[in-house]
């Protein structure tokens, strides 16, 4: 309730009506054995409604932990979230994750994983599991159990089951790192192609800077050791991105250079 | 997959009986032969005569003639009521230990202990504690198969990947969907495993309970014809235990497969 009071300053009133997501001075410490091993240093993020960001970083400079952190699964040790002008506690449908490793319900088809989170009358339900089947193109694969289809369908289930419940921001951890080059491209297309359709607000995590590039409004590159924003880099490139055009090239050395340095 | 055609599926079908029919040509062939004596094993013939008196003889026209349904029905009472009593404990017991170190670190060692004292141990203080009759027998049947219903459902409950925990939270489940709907069946295949392994030791301590002087039941059959020197009756009994044994755990399998999805899918 407080909070919510607090935010009705005129400050707050008057920003920006589609700012969403805002991190404060966030820092995770986890006790190692001895010491204390600092993993998350002063992370300030503003996400726009609507916006695709990218958290770009090397192996182990605590992407995952920052998405755990946004997600509710751990708290920070420092450092404010607001979603909506709301503090985040606990984990709910309003912060979907799409986790990097296979997180299906391995008992449950691919339509009843896609209706796992949905409370609604069943008739809604039947509707829009058939709607978000069809938007992921696995409406023939709906009695399918996880383990018949291949890892690129496994995401794109794990990516419906979430987008079925209308997430305010949707929290994706390297989704496509496991795939193989080709069908991570697809896989790119459809989560463009779904968010231009859906409009939804994406942080998605990745190592991959050729993927960021392709993705991303904005682009939050990260340090390791303490993990921090080292700089934000905004993309205008024109969508749909041609991975081989000059310019997109241009931008990938130049952060790969960033990344290595 | 490949495994569908009819002609694998009869194979297949033919296949776990491959091993009693060996069984029991060689049990012929030793008895035919003369090999093994009939005060050792009775011929198979005799041994299905006996059978065949045992289940649908009329009673009195010989020693054991007929009995057999009121035995069974005994001894499957036994067997209903002590493996019912170990599941009633010991799924909860599992899924707590496992699921909380505090209760874990406070039962495992007891029950890790108790479980190493073999069932006969028992037998003497449960005659002295429940006289001789259904209750001594039902007391070793249950803490018989207490312990490996126990310990795989709290292992199958521990080993659940803490992943779909999280998928479960971010989807919104409530506590009590977290454990019906994402906890149970993940650890399903090794609460069946455990399941069925209690039900097999169920049988054994069935038999165990029944030597103490009831009067009916297939372990009462078997401690009788011993002292008669029905060895006929003996093997009869043995072989009837293993029949039942085997068509209570399809039995129970088919069941869990039936009530629950991720028994059917997860295996
Ligand atoms: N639960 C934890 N306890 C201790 N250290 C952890 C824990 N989770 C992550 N770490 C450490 O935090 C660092 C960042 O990990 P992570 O967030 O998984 O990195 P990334 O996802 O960027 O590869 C690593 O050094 C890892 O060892
Ligand atoms: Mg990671």
């Amino acid at each position: 309730m407080k909070s919510r009071l607090k935010l009705i300053s005129p400050a707050a009133a008057a920003a920006p009506r589609q700012r969403i997501l805002s991190i404060r001075g966030l820092c995770k410490t986890f006790p190692g054995t001895g010491s204390f091993q600092k993993v998350l240093e002063g992370i300030d993020v503003d996400v726009k409604r609507g916006e695709m960001i990218c958290i770009l970083g090397r192996s182990g400079c605590g992407k995952t932990t920052l998405l755990n952190i946004l997600a509710g699964f751990i708290p920070p040790t420092s450092g404010s979230l607001l979603l909506d002008g709301r503090p985040v506690a606990r984990p709910g449908p309003d912060r979907c994750v799409v986790f990097q490793e296979d997180a299906l319900f391995p008992w449950l088809t691919v339509e009843e994983n896609i209706a796992f989170g949905l409370r609604a009358p069943q008739r809604t339900v039947r509707q829009e599991v058939e709607r978000f089947l069809a938007l992921v193109g696995l409406t023939e694969f709906r009695s399918y159990l996880p383990r018949e289809i291949s890892g690129g369908m496994k995401q794109r289930v794990a990516l419906a089951r979430v987008l079925i419940l209308k997430p305010a921001v949707l929290l994706m951890d390297e989704p496509f790192a496991g795939l193989d080059a080709q069908t991570r491209e697809e896989m790119q297309n459809l989560l463009l192609d779904l968010w231009a359709r859906l409009n939804h607000t994406i942080l998605f995590v990745t190592h991959d800077v050729a993927e960021a590039v392709k993705m991303a409004d904005r682009i939050l590159l990260m340090d390791t050791n303490p993990g921090r924003i080292r700089e934000e880099i905004r993309i205008g490139l024109p969508r749909p991105r041609e991975n081989e055009a000059g310019h997109f090239l241009e931008i990938c050395r130049g952060l790969l250079a960033k990344l290595r340095g | 997959m490949s495994d569908d055609t009819p002609r694998r599926g009869s194979l297949h079908a033919v296949q776990p009986w491959l091993i009693p029919a060996a069984l029991l040509t060689l049990w012929f062939a030793a008895s035919e032969s003369g090999a093994v004596p009939a005060y050792l094993l009775p011929h198979p013939v005799q041994i299905g005569g006996a059978a065949y008196s045992y289940l649908f003889g009329g009673p009195g026209a010989m020693p054991y003639a007929g009995r057999f349904w009121e035995d069974f029905t005994s001894s499957i009472v036994r067997v209903a009521f002590g493996f019912g009593l170990a599941v009633a404990v010991g799924i909860p017991t599992g899924f707590f230990s496992g699921r909380r170190a505090l209760v874990n670190r406070l039962i495992s060692n007891t029950l890790n202990a108790l479980r190493a004292v073999p069932g006969i141990s028992w037998l003497p203080l449960a005659m002295v504690w429940f006289g001789i009759g259904i209750q001594t027998t039902v007391f070793l049947v249950a803490l018989a198969a207490f312990f490996p219903i126990y310990l795989n459902t709290a292992s199958g409950v521990r080993q659940v990947n803490p992943i779909l925990f999280q998928a479960g939270a971010m989807l919104g489940t409530t506590p009590m969907r977290r454990v019906f709907a994402i906890l149970l069946p993940a650890a399903m295949p090794q609460i069946i495993a455990g399941l069925r392994l209690g039900l097999g030791i169920a049988w054994a301590y069935l038999v165990l309970g029944e030597l103490t002087g009831v009067p009916n039941g297939l372990g009462a059959v078997i401690m009788d014809a011993r002292m008669l020197g029905r060895i006929d009756m003996i093997v009869v009994g043995i072989i009837l235990i293993a029949v039942l044994g085997r068509a209570s755990d399809l039995l129970l399998h088919q069941l869990m497969r039936l009530c629950f999805k991720s028994a059917r899918r997860l295996s």
